[in-house]
């Protein structure tokens, strides 16, 4: 059984500081979104109860990646895949980063099946997996809550706002798992201290055939709610209550 | 010079963070009423490789380093001091054994206890001493190929739990203190029911009672009349285990007046509108970090000693240090807290109790700074 699981490098969202009412970036560590680390998860326990197969974590992102991997690779990924590139990948926008990981996914041999995060830990557009799974030409099927290997089928459990469905879907498939699917394994001492031991292919983004228009960036402009104007008006008894109301055309005359 | 923590170095920092929130948080509060650590934690600490973490992989350790311990002690002890504190007796036991042991007792006594599956002990002090070696009673008398312990040691750590405890008692032959490893529950073996101590619930104090226990010669560490030097260098590593639960003692007083001190609300503001109040946290986050430098830079010395005395000095340097401002900075912290500070539902108060600790173990203030002089001036 061979797994890929797709893992987006973001800030570590416990070590981010505010100032002025903004994020600072700068010198934050770098981590996986837990989502993220919850496919890693399901693709451990699926391999683990298959008793053979590999998990192969495809990234794409800056250079700190050959770094921050070696978490997934503690955690129980066998190899990585990393596409790097100093800053092009940052802020890329999802069509971009979608054709990237499709790009390195098509290098790998005999995929059963790839796990996504339903959204990533940082922009949570939850594009990614259907992205990649149109672009590979393949079935998808989102928020998975419990994922179990028939022969040449996964029967998914997908958890909804008010229903459950369960599904079933030939593989190779994309599968989106949800939060909820497990508790992603904590590493011991000895996975970490090895992780940076396993097997890693890293690729320069400019090597792979993505054609022209790879350099679309999200530019952010605010992270604020936007900003609505209060009037402030006091009162000090009910009827003037009722006054103001009236004055501002909130309730009738 | 870097100061910077490398990604493995981060991991394990996380991943002990990660286990004490989880595992260890839902459950501190009853370690705290009981004085008791459930089974659950030590096999989860066992799991993670928490108990070998500093040791090489061959004696069943993680290859983590002092410096992987320390961070994970840290944490660990910010959530419950008296679970850093079973594995800092622990660990000082390993690192003695470590740094004294034969090829075959490391094999022998360390690697259980690298896994988990012991939990180690020193018994030096005693009801007459605990920081003067030639005051020791306990006696090894030799018989053959044998020795037979007699005597109770006072105040050790983890003695109730399964596994090997190096005792250091004087012996017939030298008549100097001896150390040996010995086998907790072996004839003879007997303890006294938990100290009730001021703080550090959970990590459990209690005398041991050696009646007539046969320890075979080929038990002794480091050779006999070595228990003094073997004391010295096994504490010195032991001094890393302490600071670092003081560091983890000085991180959560660190964050619980932060909180408080955001929270408490004067006249609508926040208290940290109050200089005073400021340059208590001021104060708290400076003395926080020069112990947490001076820490992590003892326990990179120790992953490679070259000379004892000098890490011996650097020891009792840090521990001196450490070991007070934790209660300086603690008393910043309740301070902050004002009356709600002495509430035992303000985490504060804990740490009030666990932080007068550190200065009294492990070698009590005096007795490092009468170390570390006697190096300066070249007296050891
Ligand atoms: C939580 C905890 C865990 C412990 N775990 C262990 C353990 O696992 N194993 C173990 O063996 N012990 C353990 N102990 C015991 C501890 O290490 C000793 O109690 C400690 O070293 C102090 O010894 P003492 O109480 O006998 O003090 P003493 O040696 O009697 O000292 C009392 C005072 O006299 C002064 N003094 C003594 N000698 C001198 C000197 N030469 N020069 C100047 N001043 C001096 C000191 O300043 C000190 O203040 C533990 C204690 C606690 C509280």
């Amino acid at each position: 059984m061979n797994l890929v699981v797709a893992m987006k490098q973001i800030p570590d969202l416990q070590q981010i500081r505010f100032s002025n009412r903004r994020p600072v970036l700068a010198d934050v560590p770098k981590s996986f979104g837990n989502i993220d680390k919850n496919a890693l998860e399901a693709a451990v326990l699926i391999k683990e109860s298959y008793g053979d197969g590999k998990v192969t974590v495809v990234s794409a992102g800056n250079e700190e990646l050959e770094d921050t991997i070696k978490e997934a690779l503690a955690a129980g990924a066998d190899e990585a895949f990393l596409i790097t590139d100093d800053n092009a990948l940052d802020d890329a926008d999802s069509s971009i980063v979608a054709q990237v990981l499709t790009e390195a996914i098509k290098q790998l041999e005999d995929v059963d099946l790839l796990l996504f995060g339903e959204g990533s830990g940082d922009n949570y557009s939850g594009q990614m997996g259907p992205r990649v799974a149109k672009l590979l030409d393949l079935p998808m099927v989102g928020y998975a809550s419990a994922i179990e290997i028939k022969g040449d089928t996964a029967i998914v459990v997908r958890t909804l706002e008010d229903v459950e469905e369960v599904v079933e879907v030939s593989l190779p498939a994309v599968i989106t798992v949800q939060s909820g699917i497990n508790e992603p394994r904590i590493p011991s001492v000895t996975q970490i201290l090895k992780a940076g031991r396993k097997p890693k292919t890293v690729q320069d983004l400019e090597d792979l055939d993505l054609g022209s228009d790879h350099k679309n960036q999200v530019v952010t402009i605010d992270i604020l709610a936007p900003e609505s104007n209060r009037k402030q008006i006091k009162v000090n008894n009910a009827s003037q209550l009722l006054d103001a109301l009236k004055n501002e055309n909130l309730i009738g005359g | 010079m870097d100061f910077s923590l490398s990604k493995e170095q981060l991991m394990i920092q996380n991943m002990a963070r990660e286990f004490a929130e989880k595992s260890i948080l839902p459950v501190a509060q009853q370690i705290e009423r009981e004085n008791q650590i459930p089974d659950e934690i030590l096999e989860g600490l066992a799991g993670l490789g928490l108990f070998g973490i500093a040791y090489p992989e061959e004696y069943g350790g993680g290859g983590g380093g002092y410096d992987g311990y320390a961070l994970a002690m840290e944490q660990i002890s910010k959530v419950c001091g008296g679970v850093a504190m079973t594995l800092s007796a622990h660990c000082m036991t390993l690192s003695t054994i470590m740094a004294f042991g034969t090829e075959e007792q490391k094999q022998k006594y360390m690697t259980p206890g690298c896994i988990g599956e012991h939990v180690l002990s020193v018994a030096f002090t005693e009801p007459s001493t605990g920081s003067d070696p030639k005051q020791l009673t306990s006696t090894a008398v030799k018989q053959g190929d044998k020795y037979i312990l007699n005597g109770t040691k006072r105040f050790i750590s983890n003695a109730n739990w399964p596994g090997t405890i190096l005792v250091f008692a004087i012996d017939s032959v030298t008549n100097k203190p001896t150390a040996f490893l010995v086998d907790k529950w072996c004839e003879g073996y007997s303890i006294s029911e938990p100290w009730d101590k001021i703080g550090m619930h959970g990590g459990m104090l209690l005398d041991v009672y050696m009646k007539d226990i046969e320890v075979p010669a080929e038990n002794i560490l480091g050779g006999p009349a070595m228990g003094y030097p073997i004391l010295q260098l096994g504490i010195s590593y032991g001094k890393i285990g302490v600071c670092s639960i003081t560091l983890g003692a000085m991180l959560s007083a660190y964050e619980e007046a932060m909180k408080y001190a955001r929270e408490k609300m004067h006249r609508d503001k926040p208290i940290t509108k109050f200089q005073a109040v400021q340059l208590r946290l001021a104060s708290i986050a400076s003395l926080y970090e020069a112990s947490r430098w001076m820490t992590y830079r003892l326990a990179w010395l120790a992953n490679n000693v070259k000379d004892p005395v000098q890490f011996a000095k650097e020891a009792a340097l840090t521990k001196t240090f450490v070991g007070e401002t934790v209660i300086d900075l603690v008393r910043d912290a309740m301070a902050i807290h004002g009356s709600y500070g002495l509430i035992n539902d303000y985490k504060i108060s804990q740490l009030w109790r666990d932080s007068i600790i550190a200065p009294q173990i492990e070698g009590v203030t005096d007795m490092q700074k009468t170390i570390a002089a006697a190096v300066l001036l070249g007296a050891i």
